[in-house]
């Protein structure tokens, strides 16, 4: 039995980002996959140690591209958390509406992504990018900006939400709400989606425990851990939130944890809007800080779209003296190895595609 | 008299080039189209009216690339191969009969097509192995599994419709079905066909070779400019060829309402066209085991109890 | 809580034994006397977290492995190995994110300034 080592190089078709992984195939078995990561490296940890509090979030933000304003969120509330500042009601209730939307966005585009790994031929992906660029529409309406929106400020956002922009949210979501349903029946129709997808990439609840994986993939396992439910922060507890846990650990119960979280996610909105009192959610203005911060280590944990994100702060006078990052894709992705042995070949990048993984997540 | 049959050759020969390379210009353009249709964008539109000018464009260019050749690799064998394959395609598609158009009308012309198709594995096999690469040496192994596991239902359909024939000659076999389309006698025989003739393609939900997302780009990753174009055309051509056997075989040929013609040959043909591009949108490539099972189990058993309900029905 | 280094596998087990069956983070931060290395255990019963704390000198840097304990410590470990330059005592780590061909560079000391190579 002679051991094959294969290279999938860091430049590849489909919409990953740079990661190369060398495999190690026996026959058309995978021994081992090493995955080689670190083409994005920005040292963004190291970056945080020289600027000033609120010069840091465009760098967090460029650590998921996908989905923006989680990681730019746990970064303000970790600053919040050390100085202090706790954000009135309105400002909780439209930063949990800007999160969920977030939210959708990024799953969305996951399900094109994972439809492309499978061997779809970009149709799911357009399509789904199509119904993510009306989220980005809305995002835009109430940031300003398309791509990167610096829009947390310390006890609030940058601006108000504009006018109307709750019909136009509603309008959007109920418009959503059919174009999920439509790709649900589509695609779980489809009998060759079901025999790549059932009982492969199987990760137990035990496994998936012990080697610390976050998000969705921890949920498809079994394990009824959300950040949202079990460290509630802003007004989750009042939106009567509840996590979506599937048992079987394989690849369709990862699919499907995302997709009832989006539905989840329009449940959210919607209350949040209803539930929203008056008043102003602005933060201060960057330029009127005097940051001192009255608790020197703090350590916040948040939910993104792929897991847990959580940051860890030795706050200085200025400058913060030490920032950690824990990004959910870098573990996701350290669990590749456990999950990926002994599968066949062909089954390797419908499980990478499940993991949902964002290349500079990983790289930090 | 020679001559005359001698200048008829070259005359049907000129004009059956001329047919299977436009259908394949055509072809390439209406994918494109229509599938760009189906995502929601359209497709090219910036060349010519329709964008039907970009194959062109496309294929000036990819002539003017420079051809790199891997150290390791087989030039002669690459190309022998290549070239094998792109003549024995056309060479398929020059036996087909259009109308009262046809080269030769033997009785075992059917069989013959078939034979030379099943070449192909073959001389893949060969082109897989002269580029040194492991990507494209896999890339045949698993083609060759597929088109061969594909074959015996195919000619297990043939046989049942020669034996309703009388003949594998394909003009009396569109003759045959003046009443009534092959399509409604046998539908067994109509699908397994169809899926057996959409391996042979290579098409989605069978499209091995091209795997996008794994292996890179798998068969062509290594070829230069000239040959890749030649390889892509080759495609088309291979899948007018199906689209048009299918049409004769079983739709009726050139049978219509408002009096025969060849014209309705080619819309037959367009329409399977648009339903296998139809296909290639909105499905998902099957794995490999699964595709062996589904070709050794399920069309060989769908194709024998075809042959056994013509050999009833006759 | 701190403790010391050589206690370090017996506490974690007997946390683990007792619920934190998930690790959190490891983390390092270098305070110029010591480098701390902190490992941050939950508990998904009861949510409660736990920071473990061990003290390394600047001239004595390694921890024991605890890859045995927790499958999970893998990249967090090689990523302090090459951030920090702790070696990581029991297995071979190798380097993560960086170049794999720069020597002696830890980039997240306080002696790393920016601009040297």
């Amino acid at each position: 039995m002679s051991l094959v080592k294969i290279n999938i190089g860091p430049v590849h078709p489909s919409t990953h980002g740079l990661l190369r992984l060398v495999v190690t195939l026996d026959g058309d078995t995978i021994v081992n996959v090493e995955p080689h990561v670190g083409f994005l490296h920005r040292g963004v940890e190291k970056l945080a140690e020289n600027r000033m509090y609120m010069q840091i979030p465009p760098f967090i933000e460029k650590c998921d591209y996908v989905a923006k304003t989680a990681m730019d969120e746990a970064y303000v509330a970790t600053v919040e958390a050390a100085m202090g500042i706790e954000p009135n009601e309105r400002a909780q209730y439209e930063r949990v509406i800007l999160l969920e939307l977030q939210r959708i966005a990024s799953h969305l585009l996951w399900l094109g992504a994972m439809l492309n790994d499978l061997g779809h031929f970009f149709s799911v992906f357009m399509w789904t990018f199509a119904d993510r660029d009306k989220v980005l529409k809305l995002l835009e309406e109430a940031t300003g900006q398309r791509m990167f929106y610096v829009n947390m400020r310390l006890g609030g956002l940058r601006q108000e939400f504009p006018k109307d922009f709750e019909y136009h949210v509603l309008d959007v979501l109920a418009y959503l709400e059919k174009r999920i349903n439509e790709y649900e029946s589509f695609i779980e129709n489809s009998s060759l989606f079901k025999e790549r997808m059932y009982k492969v990439g199987v990760l137990s609840r035990d496994d998936a425990i012990n080697l610390g994986v976050s998000g969705p993939v921890l949920r498809a396992s079994g394990v009824n851990f959300d950040v949202r439910k079990d460290k509630p922060y802003y007004v989750y507890k009042k939106l009567n939130f509840k996590p979506i846990v599937l048992y079987n650990g394989d690849n369709f119960s990862r699919y499907k944890v995302r997709i009832l979280e989006i539905k989840e996610s329009i449940r959210l909105i919607r209350e949040a809007f209803k539930q929203m009192p008056d008043g102003n959610a602005t933060g201060m203005p960057i330029k009127l800080i005097n940051p001192a911060p009255k608790n020197k280590v703090v350590r916040v944990s948040r939910e993104g779209p792929r897991g847990e994100i959580m940051f860890y702060l030795v706050a200085d006078e200025q400058r913060p003296y030490r920032l950690a990052m824990r990004t959910p894709a870098f573990i996701n992705l350290a669990a590749l190895n456990h999950i990926a042995k002994g599968n066949k070949f062909a089954n390797l990048f419908p499980i990478i595609g499940s993991l949902d993984l964002v290349m500079a997540d990983v790289d930090k | 008299m020679l001559i005359n049959e001698l200048i008829e050759i070259i005359e049907y020969f000129i004009v059956m080039l001329i047919t299977a390379f436009a259908f394949a210009y055509f072809f390439g353009w209406l994918e494109r189209k229509f599938v760009g249709k189906f995502q929601r964008r359209h497709g090219p539109t910036y060349l010519g009216k329709f964008g039907l000018l970009q194959n062109l464009a496309d294929f000036f260019k990819l002539l003017t690339k420079e051809q790199v050749w891997p150290k390791k690799a087989d030039k002669l064998l690459f190309l022998v191969s290549v070239f094998l394959i792109a003549g024995f395609t056309l060479y398929l598609v020059m036996l087909l009969p259009i109308y009262n158009f046809y080269i030769i009308n033997s009785s075992i012309i059917l069989l013959l097509i078939f034979i030379i198709l099943s070449f192909l594995p073959i001389l893949i096999a060969l082109n897989g192995y002269s580029s040194s690469n492991k990507f494209a040496m896999i890339s045949a192994q698993r083609s060759i599994l597929l088109l061969i596991s594909f074959e015996i239902p195919l000619f297990l359909v043939l046989i049942a419709i020669g034996y309703y024939v009388h003949s594998y000659s394909i003009v009396s076999i569109v003759n045959a079905q003046s009443n009534l389309w092959f399509l409604f006698i046998m539908p067994i025989g109509f699908f397994v066909f169809l899926m057996a003739l959409l391996a042979e393609m290579e098409r989605t939900p069978f499209d091995l070779r091209e795997a996008d997302s794994e292996l890179i780009a798998g068969w062509l990753t290594d070829t230069g400019a000239p040959y890749y174009m030649l390889a892509l055309f080759v495609d088309y051509i291979r899948s007018f060829f199906g689209a048009a056997i299918i049409s004769l075989l079983f739709l009726g040929g050139w049978y219509g309402p408002f009096g025969n013609s060849f014209i309705w040959l080619f819309i037959k043909t367009i329409f399977v066209a648009l339903f296998i591009m139809f296909i290639r949108a909105i499905a998902i490539r099957m794995r490999i085991d699964r595709i062996l099972y589904f070709g050794w189990i399920v069309l060989l058993a769908l194709s024998i109890i075809n042959l056994y309900l013509v050999y009833l029905g006759y | 809580m701190i403790i010391d280094r050589k206690d370090l596998i017996d506490t974690i087990s007997s946390f683990k034994k007792k619920g934190f069956s998930y690790l959190v983070k490891i983390l390092g931060i270098d305070y110029i006397d010591y480098i701390s290395v902190l490992y941050i255990l939950r508990n998904l019963d009861s949510d409660e977290e736990i920071e473990i704390e061990v003290h390394l000198n600047q001239n004595d840097l390694w921890v024991p492995t605890i890859i045995n304990i927790f499958k999970g410590a893998d990249w967090y470990e090689r990523e302090l190995y090459e951030m920090f330059g702790i070696e990581i005592k029991g297995r071979k780590v190798r380097k993560l994110l960086l170049e794999k061909f720069s020597e002696n560079i830890y980039p997240l000391r306080k002696s790393f300034k920016w601009g040297t190579k």
